[in-house]
């Protein structure tokens, strides 16, 4: 997979394979429902049984509960299940995104506290970033945290806040000092969803999911020692927030991306009519091989990236080249194929070229996201012109 | 990349920024190419026997070290014919019986390559040399370098199998007709063999040995040239980027307008993810199996032909009106960058074959042109 320079490591890493394979192999994978209810219990139940076996928070440390391990044991770890075809455990918010952060910047009673539950899938997590005025220029957030006493009173609106009818804590940025320039008067809060004046609302995706939440917060006490870091600190944490979300994600997906392909090969593979009339043939030779070649691509890229995770170096600009091009991989993947479907896309039920229309039209739905959350590819664009490029700043 | 590789990209990098600059590349684009004092000095340098076997006095490098100085080379666009004087007497010497221990005179030799396949699904209107029991037959269009070349070496296909002949350019039943070439760093020429070709001297490579070498010819050929573009469009990308932050318009140098800058993040992350493409590709070659070798080869370049061209479009686009001229050197790496788009196949090409390989099992072989 990779050319390690530490041959101990690398000797180390194939054994962790062979006992995920193992693992994986003997383990009970379930069956994901279609509905959202029930796909979050299953899914948490997975999460359970993984946690129970050592496969959860396998790079984080040991005093939360997590393995102790690197990121390249965490990588293999992500191969393997997305190659075993088992689905992803439910609480990748608090997993992937704001825990990692947590583990870094959080008191000894947060950590110990807080995240074994985290891992093992007792507490969902979400990530209250997003406002209905703040998305690409998050740092102009006006939710309001205001000190009485030993609490923290927010009151304000964050949207897109993806599990957020689900989750029972959440890691939010809120406003604690109206004074200081934009990006230095924010806090990172740890706020309770059972908390009193919460009040959350499911907006419904075009892939027909509910994923994501508007979340109402009036005069919300959420306690001072849940603050994470300095008070108006939280921008600092924010930015480790996003950059370890991209560096995992991006990592994590391609292997995704790689396991769907091969299960559109193999259904085009099967069809008998595939070269019935030639012109379609073509068409299907062409989409498979544009989306190997762009996987081959994002594969080469990941290869850096791992280099930087086994290096430990933290967020860096290059991460933005990883996030526009797995963007844009991810649509032209899902996109070829989707446009296999010709004009039975449609209809949910139909097996044009053997296809699964309702798999690949909602997974091509959902690829659109990909541009939007985390960055958007031009925050990217500005990001590689002005950090690694040296433009000028606008 | 290993460190091997990194290393013979920086001192053919390092060499080229101290003694190559704009007037002596504009010097070689104007006898495109072809100047014997030149390929002297790049043949003192070693490089032309980097990847030659120890036997054979050269440097014993694997043929991936030979990608990494195209890289460079493409970088600084130097014409001539370097990647054949690169690769094909490193690649013959591996094939040939004996390690080719009665050839010595390869090494220097400048060789051009005729092999119809570069066309790809063209060849039907570039090239039609086939196998004969007595020699090569047929003619082929354009040949790099053939006019200049002390050796031709020629892939004849026939129903009966593959056959390699190694035939002096100017030897009997060869003719060398030069025509124009809008490749700025080539000399062009069609070769015509009338029969009986080369006549008396037998096939170089024959059977499943000319099979195997065939093969790996062509996937170092696409390789190189992705390596090339690779080449090409990282140096364009440093040189947009120097130029628009000394434009200006509107008061403002153009790099701090939006439009620009995003042309240029995304000219980045192509040239970057092309440059890790051909890195990786350098990398695993060195280990892989003939299919491997053949399917990685297509890959990087259908992704090169693509991209490079993608980046030299946008490289003229952010000169303005100076890049539509001959004033800078933009057309020339414009202009290389075509001529290498298709050859071995470009991006539509190769996307379907690899598509008809992933569903169907390896069939990525070049199909056989036997007219
Ligand atoms: C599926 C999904 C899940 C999400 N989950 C979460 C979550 O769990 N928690 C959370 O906090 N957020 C979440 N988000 C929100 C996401 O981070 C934001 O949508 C994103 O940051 C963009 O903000 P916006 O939607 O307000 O768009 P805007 O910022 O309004 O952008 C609109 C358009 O303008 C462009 N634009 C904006 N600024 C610039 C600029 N300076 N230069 C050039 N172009 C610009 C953008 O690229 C975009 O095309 C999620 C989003 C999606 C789609």
């Amino acid at each position: 997979m990779t050319t390690m320079a530490d041959p101990a490591l690398a000797a180390d890493l194939t054994q962790y394979r062979t006992q995920c394979r193992k693992w994986l192999a003997e383990a009970r994978i379930p069956e994901v429902p279609l509905s959202l209810t029930e796909r979050f219990r299953v899914l948490r139940e997975w999460q359970h049984t993984l946690y129970e076996a050592g496969w959860i928070g396998i790079a984080w440390s040991r005093e939360a509960g997590g393995q102790g391990l690197t990121h390249l044991h965490q990588l293999v770890f992500s191969e393997e299940l997305a190659r075993a075809r088992a689905p992803q455990p439910i609480g990748l918010i608090g997993l992937d995104v704001v825990g990692p952060s947590i583990d870094r910047f959080g008191t000894l009673r947060q950590r110990t506290e807080l995240l074994p539950r985290l891992l093992s899938g007792e507490d969902i997590w979400c990530q209250g970033f997003s406002e209905p005025e703040a998305g690409s220029d998050l740092s102009s957030l006006r939710t309001r945290a205001e000190i009485d006493g030993d609490d923290f009173v927010v009151s304000g609106q964050k949207v897109w806040t993806s599990w957020a009818h689900l989750a029972s804590w959440c890691a939010m940025l809120v406003r604690t000092n109206l004074d200081a320039p934009k990006s230095r008067g924010i806090s990172y809060l740890l706020v309770d969803m059972s908390s009193p004046g919460i009040v959350t609302r499911p907006l419904t995706q075009m892939t027909g999911d509910q994923e994501f939440c508007e979340v109402f917060l009036d005069r919300v006490r959420v306690p001072r020692e849940n603050l994470v870091g300095e008070l108006d600190g939280g921008w600092a944490i924010a930015r480790h927030t996003l950059g370890t979300e991209r560096a995992a994600y991006t990592l994590r997906r391609r292997v995704e991306y790689e396991v769907a392909l091969q299960d559109a090969i193999d259904e085009l593979s099967a069809c008998p009519t595939r070269d019935a009339d030639p012109r379609r043939g073509y068409r299907v030779r062409a989409a498979v091989g544009r989306s190997h070649v762009a996987l081959r691509v994002l594969e080469a890229q990941t290869r850096k990236t791992i280099g930087r995770l086994a290096a430990d170096t933290g967020p860096v600009p290059e991460d933005s080249v990883d996030k526009l091009l797995l963007n844009d991989i991810e649509q032209q993947v899902y996109g070829s194929i989707a446009d296999l479907l010709g004009p039975l896309r449609a209809t949910p039920a139909a097996r044009p070229l053997g296809l699964d229309v309702a798999r690949w039209a909602h997974d091509h739905l959902y690829s659109r996201a990909a541009s939007i959350y985390g960055g958007s590819s031009q925050i990217q664009r500005n990001i590689i012109a002005e950090r690694i490029l040296g433009l000028p700043r606008d | 990349m290993t460190d091997t590789l990194a290393e013979v990209e920086e001192t053919v990098d390092a060499y080229l920024k101290r003694s190559y600059d704009a007037q002596r590349r504009h010097a070689l684009t104007r006898c495109q190419g072809w100047d014997r004092t030149f390929l002297e000095e790049i043949a003192d340098l070693g490089w032309f026997a980097l990847a030659v076997p120890d036997e054979a006095d050269g440097l014993g490098l694997p043929l991936s070290a030979v990608g990494a100085a195209m890289m460079s080379l493409g970088r600084h666009l130097v014409p001539g014919p370097l990647p054949e004087r690169l690769l094909l007497p490193a690649l013959l010497l591996r094939h040939l019986d004996g390690g080719g221990s009665d050839r010595s005179d390869l090494p220097g030799a400048v060789v051009a390559l005729v092999d119809p396949a570069a066309h790809g699904s063209w060849s039907v209107d570039g090239g039609h040399v086939r196998g004969e029991p007595a020699g090569p037959a047929g003619s082929m269009l354009p040949v790099r370098f053939a006019r200049e070349a002390d050796l031709l070496l020629v892939v004849a296909e026939s129903a009966e199998g593959t056959a390699v002949h190694l035939l002096s350019s100017r030897g009997p039943g060869v003719d060398v007709e030069p025509v124009e070439s809008a490749d700025p760093t080539a000399r062009l020429a069609r070769v015509t063999f009338a029969e009986p070709a080369g006549a008396g001297t037998a096939p170089v490579l024959t059977g499943s040995a000319a099979e195997r070498f065939v093969t790996e010819l062509r996937a170092w050929a696409q390789i190189l040239a992705a390596c090339e573009l690779a080449g090409i469009a990282v140096g364009l990308v440093a040189e947009t980027t120097a130029f628009v932050q000394v434009r200006e318009q509107f008061g403002r140098p153009i790099g701090a307008f939006q439009a620009v800058k995003h042309t240029l993040a995304d000219m980045y992350a192509l040239a970057s993810s092309l440059r890790n493409l051909c890195d990786v590709t350098l990398e695993d070659a060195t280990s892989s199996s003939a299919d491997e070798l053949l399917m990685l080869a297509a890959v990087a370049k259908a992704y090169a032909a693509d991209a490079a061209v993608r980046v030299c479009e946008s490289a003229i686009q952010m000169h303005g009106g100076t890049g539509f001229t001959t004033e800078t050197d933009l057309h020339l790496y414009y202009k290389r960058a075509l001529a290498l788009r298709a050859w071995y196949g470009d991006h539509e090409e190769l996307t379907h074959r690899i598509g008809d390989n992933l569903l169907t099992g390896p069939q990525l072989a070049e199909p056989r042109s036997t007219s």
